[in-house]
């Protein structure tokens, strides 16, 4: 292995007496932070720091954060179980038992509706297979948390009703 | 014969022919078609497979068309082309394209053909179709959608012609015709389901598949029905372990394009919730490892007294069966076994595989009395290779008396119940091995699900046994018993290479 052309390493450089004794230096640095601290207390909004969780950031219309499943008027899910979404999903999250419908007009519904959190990479190609526009990702929900594996797999009913806040 | 050009290519095929099969020899595919079918009547109502004859002023249907010598056909010109896809917008005006929902999705004729030939925009609102009735139960097996219909009459053939029994037929005129089945009438014959393999879209679609899994998602491997001993050559449609569904797999020498219903639901017992999981000693649950002393004691020191296998195993599980059992009597297990009731088209009386295959390895087979007796003399342990020969009472009766019976089994039945250790084995969908089929015919079937819970192949179970007592023989793979196999039954055949048609010794009889 050769290591010519890499920069010259701090230690062959000739130090100066003030250098050398440290002291110095530490003083400088410790002005650097005071000078910062000095400027975020008198200039406050021009600091890069939010204050998560009370601030949030605003993202665009098109964030695609956690999903729900979009109702029919009478509040069953819209959703026909044809698997499509299943199917795209590149993540393999999602998971979808169909059934009879008793009305012959749907037919088919989803006995139950899984999507695996943890699985689910957000590419949102579910809503874009999606032949009945049953499934979006619109919440803007970002704050997905729970405590044991088991919680992120989240069912029917909860995404049935995954429109309000990001509490589990 | 006769020689016609098809797309500028020559062909030379025999004198009565149809032009739809000439014309798919030179083209190398199918033309665009609904209603014909190879082993139906010829209907010619989908109108899909025009061709041009030069001669004619008209464009003709080629499924109708008998080849003549000199014809000279087009099938892919613009004129062709065109009336191909104006006929399919047609057939498609009143389909409710419910794809989503349709079971057929995937392996539907009208998806693929408008993929292939219509890629037209359509020009009637879903407001302004013709609705019709949706699932509609007409039969134990099937589901009829008359939207979906497109009216190809292949059903109503099949049940005129295959079955003879005529349930199904179009009734009304013009836009308002539906297929269905007569006022009172149930679709309701042993081949019923071959309606829904021949359905060209979704139009009768399967109860028992209704809903279960979308085609796509299905993997297939080639097995051979094991619920009669005709042997229809079967596709097994499967994913994640489960299977979903039985479909006949082309054979002229067996079972042509059909099967019947019984067939179709032998699947259901590989899901069985009575299925062996685990080894039994004395009906408590043990490893392998476990049940292997137990084994020791029992056969390695008084050896087999007794060795009785079934025609429901494999022809490799007898072979290796009758090398285990080379010093002791040896039985093919019940003769009355399996019995019910065959018809002329395919179902035979008898209800097991391989019943022939005993026959061709020169097990006989005992009745029920005769069996109890020999279970009686055994001197020595007693194995018994599936077949659950405890259903008859005086084999029952017989086996109580014995404290040193070994059965390899499958589902906890009357014979693991009575059996002193139960070695639990694999269904025929879960290994490969070898039918022989009513006329002798030799036929492969293939693993396709992994075994349940934790049994083994039954091959793999023989042959421990052997280890247990110290015969030189011992197959190391599947492979091997059949190369052993192969020098008894048939010296001119690779059994590990059998034709996609299976093997008849002696050649084929024509």
């Amino acid at each position: 292995m050769s290591f010519e052309g890499l920069p010259k390493g701090s230690g062959d450089k000739k130090r100066s007496f003030l250098e050398s004794i440290y002291l110095w230096e530490v003083l400088r640095g410790l002005g650097v932070t005071a000078g910062h601290l000095v400027r975020n207390i008198l200039h406050t909004d021009d600091m890069p720091t939010m204050q998560y969780p009370e601030e949030k950031r605003v993202y665009g219309g098109r964030f695609r954060g956690r999903h729900r499943l979009m109702k029919r008027e009478d509040g069953s899910p819209k959703c026909v179980a044809c698997q499509m979404c299943s199917t795209y999903c590149p993540a393999d999250c999602i998971t979808i038992v169909g059934g009879e419908h008793p009305d012959p007009k749907i037919e088919k519904y989803p006995v139950s509706f899984e999507i695996d959190l943890l699985r689910c990479v957000y590419c949102g190609l579910c809503e874009e297979a999606c032949p009945c526009d049953a499934i979006r990702l619109d919440t803007g929900i970002y704050e997905i948390a729970a405590d044991s594996r088991e919680k992120f797999v989240v069912d029917k009913d909860f995404l049935l009703t995954n429109d309000t806040d990001g509490t589990f | 014969m006769a020689k016609l050009t098809i797309d500028g290519k020559e062909i030379e095929v025999p004198d009565g022919t149809s032009l739809f099969d000439a014309c798919r020899d030179a083209r190398g595919e199918d033309l665009p078609h609904f209603c014909y079918h190879p082993d139906l009547s010829v209907a010619g109502v989908c109108r899909l497979c025009q061709v041009e004859v030069e001669g004619m002023p008209k464009l003709t249907i080629a499924c109708n068309t008998g080849v003549r010598d000199g014809m000279v056909v087009h099938t892919r010109n613009e004129r062709v082309t065109r009336a191909s896809k104006q006929i399919l917008e047609m057939h498609l005006i009143n389909h409710p394209v419910d794809c989503p929902i349709c079971d057929q999705a995937g392996e539907c004729g009208l998806q693929n053909q408008y993929m292939a030939h219509g890629l037209y925009d359509t020009k009637v609102e879903k407001v302004d179709k013709v609705h019709k009735s949706k699932a509609q139960v007409i039969g134990p097996h099937v589901i009829l959608d008359q939207e979906r219909c497109v009216l190809c009459s292949r059903c109503v053939r099949f049940c005129a012609e295959v079955t003879g029994t005529g349930e199904m037929g179009i009734f009304n005129r013009g836009d308002r015709a539906r297929i269905g089945t007569a006022p009172g009438v149930e679709l309701d014959n042993d081949y019923s389901l071959n309606t829904v393999d021949i359905c060209p879209v979704g139009a009768l679609t399967s109860r028992d598949f209704r809903f279960q899994k979308r085609v796509w998602m299905l993997k297939a491997a080639d097995s051979v029905c094991p619920g009669c001993a005709t042997g229809c050559n079967v596709r097994i449609d499967h994913e994640a372990g489960r299977i979903y569904r039985l479909k006949p797999r082309y054979n002229p020498e067996v079972n042509g394009r059909w099967m019947c219903d019984k067939g179709r639901m032998t699947y259901k017992a590989v899901h069985d919730e009575n299925r062996l999981g685990d080894p039994l000693v004395g009906g408590k649950v043990e490893t392998w490892d476990g049940v292997a002393g137990t084994l020791a004691k029992l056969v390695g020191e008084g050896g087999f007294g007794l060795v009785v296998g079934s025609p429901y195993q494999s022809l490799e599980e007898i072979h290796l069966l009758k090398s285990l059992g080379k010093d002791a009597p040896l039985s093919g297990g019940l003769a009355d076994s399996g019995q019910g009731t065959g018809d002329d088209l395919l179902q035979d009386a008898d209800q097991t595989p391989n019943r022939k295959g005993l026959e061709l390895l020169g097990v006989a087979q005992h009745d029920g009395p005769a069996l109890a007796d020999l279970i009686r003399n055994a001197a020595g342990s007693v194995l018994i290779l599936g077949g659950d020969p405890a259903a008859d009472p005086t084999v029952a009766a017989a086996l109580t008396e014995k404290d040193s019976v070994i059965y390899v089994g499958t589902h906890g039945d009357k014979t693991a119940g009575l059996a002193k250790v139960v070695l639990p084995g694999c269904m025929w969908a879960e290994k490969a091995g070898i039918f022989v089929n009513r006329n002798g015919r030799l036929q492969e079937f293939k693993q396709a699900v992994a075994r349940h819970g934790n049994a083994r192949e039954d091959w793999r179970i023989l042959s421990e046994l052997m280890t247990v007592r110290n015969n030189p023989d011992v197959p190391g793979s599947l492979k091997g018993v059949r190369d052993e196999l192969a020098g008894s039954v048939a010296a001119d055949v690779d059994l590990n290479k059998l034709p996609a048609r299976g093997f008849l010794p002696g050649g084929e009889a024509r």
